[in-house]
């Protein structure tokens, strides 16, 4: 079973996200800050992340910047209220974009392209 | 005196003696010979008459002739006086004539004078100088050309020339002139209104020609211009001063060459002939022309300077309204940047509760069993709230749209890559969509993100809840810009509704959301490109919009 961590500051959404990850059939765990995203990154291996830009103290975009540098091998999506970021040169370091909304279809199939293409890259490498 | 001592003579003779009347009263006209009608009072005023009549009169000579034959010792010295007075009676005609010549040239020079300094308009001050030097009334002269000096002062060019051609041209213009009896302004009104343009094609072949370079010193014009010295050249074809091809320009044999100077700036030259009547031209011409050059030079100069400060006025008035235009731009821009600012602010904060209520409310319909009544509710709930994402998708991409990505773009390619985005949408609604693409289009300066933002939304918001509609997109270069023309053909819209289409956040149900299109305008004057929506009554929708092909056009 895929692992997803899900940051968003807001908690109505981290509920809405790991309802309906679970009920796709991930592990999902939430953090609703960068620092905390940050531990439980440190304490479990998860195989993607779902990170919000606007999040407080440090962005989601730092964040991203982080993970990439320490945890290259980890798939990250961007998702956010902005549909400007994705001309963002850093955002372009995340596997995929993805602009909220209510219906999750579109995160849904990013998540299962992104992870698909990780099993690709990883059973090439074997 | 004279006539005294004459009538003292007829002491001496019998008037019968006397062949001429002078000694006598007369009773009319008839009793002599040199009386007309109007001479009634010379009848009985003898010495009047004698001064008058008798001293030009034949018989009165003959009288003198008897009276030295008969030997008096006062007759020689009578024949002296007669004599003398004669001379000095023709040297005072003669003078009276050149007094007469002159205060008409006085005249005239006062009522050229006035009409050049009344006058700062170049084309009528050239009028009247050149009508001044060819008219009857004027100069004389048959033809006239006006070189002047280009602005920096490297070349004579000919600017405009007066005079017939042929001599048949000739005698009918002289012969207008002559029977319409016009005073010098008059004259110039009407050559300037009606025959300056034709004047300047007539000799538009030789007026291309003079073309003389102010370095060339030698040159018999140029010399002129430099010894400030009006020039009558004789045997033109000859003479080693004229350049032979001025001479065959002008196909004559002598000319006038009168420079123009104002506080020391050459202004030009005047050349002047008798090209048709072959009148030698004379000294006294060139003396009479010349004293009127300087105030022509003066008033040419005044006219071109009045003529350059209206072209720096008018200037200056476009730049004020330029920057007019840029000021209430600019205020526009910073509140169409404020509008963008805080429509993103509350669409971020509108997304994330949106996004919550849709979210659940799709968790909740996928749990509620078909049959439930309730179902219909939460279905009604997840519709609106996608419907609510949508416009803060519209208003978030404008507010993204404020950030400018500017650089050269094939128009074509833009349109097209517009269109097969909008592809999908146009087959759903059965819509006919046709692009003419114009050939060799240079690319355009513009911002590529937001000018496409802005055609996929005039292209999305025409056929907005429209079907079976036609929209035709072209391209074409119109000078320096590049026309992007979208017509819509499906669409009729009065004056009115199409005021309220481009208004923010107006509802005209005919078309789109009413957003869409003030959005575009905002957007496009942002930019600086011309934007334009007409609605012909019966003939559609039309909208334009026109790219620069330059970056420094862009504001």
């Amino acid at each position: 079973m895929n692992r997803i961590l899900v940051v968003d500051d807001e908690v109505n959404i981290r509920l809405l996200y790991a309802e309906e990850l679970k009920d796709e059939g991930y592990e999902v765990a939430t953090a609703a800050t960068s620092a905390e995203a940050v531990e439980k990154l440190e304490q479990n291996a998860f195989d993607l992340a779902v990170l919000d830009i606007k999040l407080k103290n440090e962005s989601g975009i730092e964040l991203l910047q982080r993970i990439v540098k320490e945890r290259h091998d980890m798939p990250v999506i961007l998702c956010s209220a902005f549909s400007c970021y994705k001309d963002d040169f850093s955002a372009w370091l995340a596997d995929s974009y993805v602009v909220k909304s209510g219906d999750l279809t579109e995160l849904k199939e990013e998540i299962k392209r992104v992870l698909a293409k990780k099993a690709q890259r990883r059973a090439a490498e074997l | 005196m004279l006539c005294l001592r004459l009538e003292s003579l007829h002491m001496d003779y019998d008037a019968t003696h006397w062949e001429c009347c002078w000694d006598r009263d007369l009773q009319s006209l008839e009793d002599c010979p040199n009386l007309v009608e109007g001479d009634e009072d010379l009848l009985v005023s003898r010495s009047r008459r004698f001064l008058e009549k008798c001293c030009d009169c034949d018989m009165f000579k003959r009288d003198l002739a008897r009276f030295k034959e008969s030997g008096h010792p006062l007759a020689p010295i009578f024949s002296v006086l007669h004599n003398d007075y004669r001379r000095q009676r023709s040297h005072i005609q003669s003078l009276s004539s050149f007094l007469d010549t002159k205060s008409l040239e006085v005249r005239f020079l006062h009522e050229l004078g006035s009409v050049l300094q009344s006058s700062v308009d170049l084309e009528e001050v050239l009028s009247v100088a050149l009508t001044a030097i060819t008219s009857g009334k004027g100069f004389g002269m048959n033809r006239a050309f006006l070189l002047l000096a280009d602005k920096d002062r490297h070349f004579l060019r000919g600017h405009l020339a007066i005079g017939p051609r042929s001599a048949e041209e000739a005698g009918r213009t002289w012969h207008e002139i002559t029977s319409n009896d016009l005073d010098l302004q008059a004259l110039s009104r009407a050559f300037r209104h009606s025959e300056l343009t034709a004047e300047r094609d007539k000799f538009r072949d030789i007026l291309d020609r003079l073309v003389i370079s102010m370095d060339n010193i030698h040159h018999v014009v140029v010399r002129s211009l430099e010894e400030k010295k009006s020039l009558l050249v004789h045997d033109a074809f000859n003479n080693p001063d004229v350049d032979p091809a001025l001479a065959q320009l002008l196909g004559v044999d002598s000319f006038l060459v009168l420079p123009m100077l104002a506080r020391n700036r050459r202004v030009g030259v005047i050349l002047a002939d008798n090209a048709i009547t072959r009148q030698p031209i004379t000294d006294n011409d060139l003396r009479s022309i010349e004293t009127f050059t300087f105030p022509v030079a003066f008033a040419i100069e005044r006219a071109s300077l009045y003529e350059r400060l209206q072209e720096e006025v008018a200037k200056q008035q476009e730049a004020n309204r330029r920057l007019q235009e840029q000021q209430e731009l600019l205020v526009k821009m910073e509140k169409m940047a404020l509008v963008g600012r805080i429509t993103s602010s509350i669409a971020h904060s509108i997304r994330n509760p949106l996004m919550v209520i849709g979210g659940f409310a799709r968790s909740v319909l996928k749990a509620t069993p078909d049959n439930d009544p309730k179902r219909s509710f939460i279905d009604s709930i997840v519709a609106e709230a996608r419907q609510m994402e949508e416009v803060l998708d519209e208003i978030l991409t404008y507010s993204d749209a404020l950030y400018p990505m500017h650089d050269f773009w094939d128009a074509n390619q833009l349109v097209e890559t517009v269109l097969r985005d909008i592809q999908e949408k146009v087959l759903a609604q059965n819509y006919t969509c046709r692009f003419y693409p114009a050939d060799g289009l240079p690319q355009v300066y513009a911002d590529y993100k937001q000018l496409t933002y802005c055609l996929r939304n005039i292209l999305l918001g025409t056929i907005d809840g429209l079907e079976d509609g036609l929209l035709e997109i072209s391209t074409r270069l119109d000078n320096d810009q590049v026309e992007i023309l979208i017509e819509d053909r499906s669409n009729r819209l009065e004056q009115e509704e199409l005021e309220a289409l481009l208004t923010p956040f107006a509802e005209t149900r005919k078309m789109g959301s009413g957003l869409n299109l003030a959005l575009c305008r905002n957007i496009l004057e942002k930019l600086g490109l011309p934007f334009s929506v007409v609605a012909p009554p019966d003939d559609g929708i039309r909208y334009s919009i026109k790219l620069p092909i330059h970056k420094e056009e862009q504001p």
